[in-house]
């Protein structure tokens, strides 16, 4: 479990296990292991908001629940730096991780795939593989995506990559 | 799609709609407090917990405090640090202002107390201090862990009330104990009856206390029994006297003390100090002076008038009787000599006495009429008188002192009735000796210590030293009177001083001979001087037992030395007379001697001469010659050399006895003294130094077989007598060889005895023939009529040889005789004789005939 920081480790302890090992294409199975995705989501966005920590929102873009899409936002230097973020859930899941995107910092950063695919850690990979199938989209994001943005945006910002929407508009403005 | 999914959507979705509760960083609060302060919305301070992640307002702090201190009645600051969780600093600062709003709180050692919890503390000791009855203040401050002061400041308010019971030294006490304790002590110092350090009898209670209480028994402090002690003192529980807080002299003591001081002064008239210090009493001349203002204290003892009286009363009538008292006898026998004497210049008729100069005091207590003294003195004069006659003792005694100390020591020390006999027996021995000759002397000495075996051998000791010094005595003298005049009376003088005066050891000795009273009853017997003495003698008597030896030497000696002075004029007085009278006989005697001794030297020299006609032909003679010639040398030494020798050593011995102031009853007979040899020995050796010698030679040389030896003796010891010898010359040979040839003449002529005339005819042969005095005995006649052959013609040879032949057969036939009537020697005798006779005149007609051509 190296390689994050404390709170981020307690932060995903806390959050429920799923149980159920399906993918998309597995029928019933995959609606359960949808119901447990949702459980483990509530619990983290409750948990977030306690914490005055909320730093996301997403829905099921599709009835099948293989597409989610959002937002996600970073507080830096009392700003609120926020971002469009979509993924699919993969056939293999949940031997695979779903890819997080975050279209709008498409090449604006070497930490990211074509497309917007973040770049996760080293260890993110023999994590999930050997915690699946517990781990679930909760998990995902708390691991994955809350530590790339913690990393990235003060760099993006402070690079002057990305502009603040207040920013942005007065620079349009004028 | 099921309900549940959607369910799980719509709750998704709500929990997203969900407002996040917002949250302040703790930076931010700090920020914001700040932001309160710096903008006036707090206007107080602000503690902040030890933590440092909270506030408190002071009055908070002050507040949790007070709930502490309410909650536990005595709290430590720093726990209170603890539990307030505010630094120490704030919390001592709000304690001390606490403290001081609130009178009920105190702040000691760090910890804060309140008074509730003292209540409590007192209840609790009280409940323990019924329990156990005494609790030490030390043992409960360990047990609270405070000062055992602050314990007593706080317990003592309480007493009586919260606690009850004492606070006493450090130790509580319940009534019960106190009480208990204090008839203990009332019962120990009422038991006391003498002088006691009550520290002592505290300890002693203490051990009690101990003893009964076990080993949970508290020590009790002995400040706790001294503290009862005053209070029963006060109260007049127990009675007696407090000296420096320790030192209880009980009433009952006290008024023994008193009781028996006054019992033993009012029967003894007297009470010595030591007593008193026995009684306990630490300064009893104070004491004795404060309670009987009418006695005197003298060094050691207290008396009362009355004794003084007594004593005055015993003075007065020793004086009047003209006699002495020891002041000791009239006292009581621990009275010492010092007291004595102090006692005595008190008597109001010894003062008198003394300052009218009636009587004298010695060896502080004893005193001495003048009266007294003076029959002493009368009577030592007396024997003084026989002490210069003899002359013997003083100069033994004070020659030589040292043994006559030692035998006055053993003496002293021995039996008194040995001491007086001895004494007695000493006395008559040096009277006798010094009487009589002094060759017997030693023997009576000898003779009068056969008495005691103690005796003796001292005795004896003394004689002989006195024999010794008087030897001594003899020459030095004389040597001194004949050399020169001036020389004599330098050396006569200290000589005389340092001898001949009488030792104060004589003086004492002759005064306890004088006066036996002095000395134990036991001499009695022995003293003839006792019927000089009065009726005083017994009390006298009585007085000497109480008195012991030492006391004896303590009399004597001073009354000694009184008198020793006053003999000593006596006595040089005595000697200076004595002396004139001897010089002139020493002067009459050196005359004698010389006159005699000249008269005989002159003839000793002219038959001396005479004797050269023998040794003329020494070498050519026959060897019985030199027998001839010894015998000549014998018969002069025999006869003349011998008469004028003793003469000599008797004048010398005669003059040194006036030399020694002796007196020498008879001095003319002294002509005819004829000394045997041992006689001339002894007398020689007593002659002191070279002179003895010189005299020893000369009666050596009378035993030798030389008159030259004798003469040359006889010279030296003239000149170191300062006698002169005067030489022979010639026309003094002449005017002797004539009286002497005038007296043989005569003597021939007048003789009739045939026998005897042969040596005076040759004697007269001889100077007439010779101008020679021969003296000759009958043995050397042959060979003297011999020499004569060749002077005379043959016809008067003849004669001469005939006649002599005739005395020899006589002389021979009447040694031969046997004295037997029948015996016909007898006739042969006669015949011889006749013979003898009838030549006589042939020889008388030789000799006077020539003698008148």
């Amino acid at each position: 479990m190296e390689g994050w920081d404390p709170s981020t480790k307690s932060t995903l302890t806390q959050i429920p296990l799923l149980t159920t090992k399906a993918g998309p294409r597995d029928g019933a199975a995959w609606t359960q292991r949808l119901k447990e995705e949702y459980k483990a989501l509530i619990a983290y966005t409750q948990m977030n908001k306690s914490k005055d920590n909320d730093w996301f929102r997403i829905s099921a873009a599709n009835p099948e629940g293989t597409r989610w899409t959002g937002k996600c936002w970073y507080v830096h230097n009392l700003l609120k730096y926020e971002f469009d973020l979509q993924f699919d859930i993969p056939v293999a899941y949940p031997a695979t991780a779903p890819e997080l995107e975050l279209p709008q910092l498409d090449g604006k950063t070497q930490k990211m795939y074509r497309g917007g695919k973040i770049c996760l850690t080293v260890h993110f990979k023999p994590l999930w593989a050997k915690n699946c199938p517990r781990f679930g989209i909760a998990h995902a994001l708390c691991l994955g995506l809350a530590p790339w943005l913690a990393a990235e945006i003060p760099i993006l910002v402070d690079s002057g990559m990305i502009k603040h929407k207040d920013d942005t508009a007065s620079s349009s403005e004028s | 799609m099921d309900d549940e999914l959607a369910e799980l959507q719509r709750q998704f979705e709500f929990a997203q709609q969900a407002k996040s509760s917002i949250r302040l960083s703790e930076r931010n609060v700090v920020e914001l407090v700040q932001k309160l302060h710096q903008l006036h919305i707090i206007d107080f301070d602000l503690l902040h917990t030890v933590s440092g992640k909270e506030y408190i307002t002071p009055e908070q702090l002050r507040h949790e405090i007070l709930t502490e201190i309410k909650k536990l009645g005595r709290v430590s600051l720093i726990d209170l640090a603890d539990t307030v969780g505010v630094d120490l600093y704030y919390v001592e600062k709000q304690a001390h202002q606490i403290v001081s709003d609130e009178p009920g709180l105190m702040l000691i050692q760090g910890e804060v107390i309140s008074q509730s919890y003292w209540d409590n503390v007192a209840e609790e000791v009280n409940d323990r201090l019924q329990e156990c009855s005494q609790i030490a203040l030390a043992e409960l401050a360990a047990q609270l862990l405070v000062g055992s002061e602050l314990i007593a400041s706080i317990l003592e308010p309480r007493l009586g009330t919260l606690v009850k019971g004492r606070l006493e030294g450090g130790q509580l006490y319940t009534p019960a104990y106190v009480a208990r304790v204090s008839a203990m002590v009332r019962g120990a110092s009422r038991g006391i009856t003498v002088p006691t350090n009550l520290t002592v009898l505290w300890s002693s209670l203490q051990q009690l206390l101990q003893e009964m209480d076990g080993t949970n028994g508290v020590v009790v402090d002995s400040s706790f029994f001294q503290s009862i002690f005053n209070g029963l003192l006060k109260e007049g529980e127990i009675l007696g006297s407090l000296r420096a807080g320790v030192h209880w002299t009980p009433n009952v003591f006290a008024v023994a003390q008193k009781e028996s001081v006054d019992s033993f002064f009012s029967q003894n008239s007297f009470i010595s100090y030591e007593v008193l210090q026995n009684l306990g009493i630490p300064q009893p001349i104070q004491y004795l002076k404060s309670r009987y203002p009418e006695g005197t204290a003298l060094v050691d003892v207290f008396v009362h008038p009355s004794l003084i009286e007594m004593l005055d009363a015993a003075t007065e009538d020793a004086l009047e009787r003209s006699s002495w008292i020891g002041a000791l006898s009239v006292l009581p026998a621990s009275f010492g000599s010092q007291n004595a004497s102090k006692l005595l210049s008190l008597c109001p008729s010894v003062q008198l006495e003394i300052k009218s100069n009636k009587a004298v005091i010695f060896g502080e207590s004893y005193l001495f009429s003048n009266g007294f003294l003076k029959d002493v003195y009368g009577r030592l004069e007396k024997d003084m008188e026989t002490f210069c006659v003899s002359g013997s003792s003083g100069v033994v005694l004070s020659n030589d002192l040292s043994d006559i100390k030692v035998g006055h020591d053993s003496s002293r020390f021995t039996d008194s009735s040995e001491t007086v006999h001895e004494m007695s027996s000493n006395k008559q021995a040096t009277e006798k000796g010094s009487k009589k000759k002094r060759g017997k002397s030693s023997g009576t000495a000898a003779a009068a210590s056969v008495t005691e075996i103690s005796v003796n051998t001292q005795e004896n000791f003394a004689a002989k030293s006195k024999k010794g010094q008087r030897k001594g005595k003899d020459t030095s003298s004389l040597q001194v009177s004949d050399s020169k005049s001036a020389v004599k009376k330098e050396s006569v003088k200290p000589k005389e001083d340092n001898n001949n005066i009488p030792s104060e050891e004589w003086v004492m000795q002759k005064i306890s001979v004088l006066v036996p009273d002095f000395e134990e009853q036991g001499l009695l017997f022995s003293m003839l001087e006792l019927s000089i003495l009065t009726t005083t003698e017994q009390e006298f008597i009585s007085l000497s037992n109480v008195v012991g030896i030492d006391d004896l030497e303590t009399v004597i000696r001073p009354l000694a030395n009184y008198l020793r002075p006053k003999l000593v004029d006596f006595w040089k007085q005595k000697r200076k007379a004595l002396f004139t009278e001897n010089a002139e006989k020493m002067k009459s005697l050196l005359d004698n001697l010389q006159k005699k001794l000249d008269e005989s030297f002159l003839n000793m020299q002219l038959y001396e001469k005479a004797l050269d006609l023998f040794e003329d032909d020494q070498s050519t003679s026959k060897p019985n010659n030199l027998g001839q010639q010894v015998i000549l040398h014998r018969h002069l030494l025999r006869t003349t050399a011998a008469a004028i020798a003793d003469t000599l050593i008797h004048n010398l011995d005669l003059h040194n006895k006036l030399k020694n102031g002796v007196e020498v009853e008879e001095s003319q007979n002294s002509d005819s003294v004829s000394l045997t040899p041992g006689e001339r020995i002894t007398i020689s050796k007593s002659f002191p130094g070279s002179l003895s010698n010189m005299a020893l030679a000369v009666v050596e040389a009378l035993e030798g077989k030389r008159v030259e030896t004798f003469m040359t003796a006889l010279r030296a010891i003239a000149e170191e007598s300062g006698l002169i010898l005067r030489k022979l010359d010639k026309k003094l040979e002449r005017t002797l060889l004539h009286s002497y040839r005038k007296d043989l003449t005569s003597q021939v002529s007048a003789e009739t005895d045939p026998v005897s005339l042969l040596p005076k005819v040759v004697s007269l042969l001889y100077i007439q023939l010779h101008h020679k005095a021969l003296q000759a005995p009958g043995r050397a006649i042959s060979v003297a009529i011999t020499r004569l052959k060749d002077k005379l013609d043959d016809s008067t040879y003849k004669i001469l040889t005939d006649y002599q032949a005739a005395t020899v057969t006589l002389l021979a036939l009447i040694s031969a005789a046997t004295g037997d009537e029948e015996d016909c020697t007898s006739d042969r005798i006669l015949s011889r004789r006749e013979l003898l006779e009838d030549q006589m005149a042939a020889l008388k007609g030789l000799v006077l005939s020539s003698s008148q051509s």
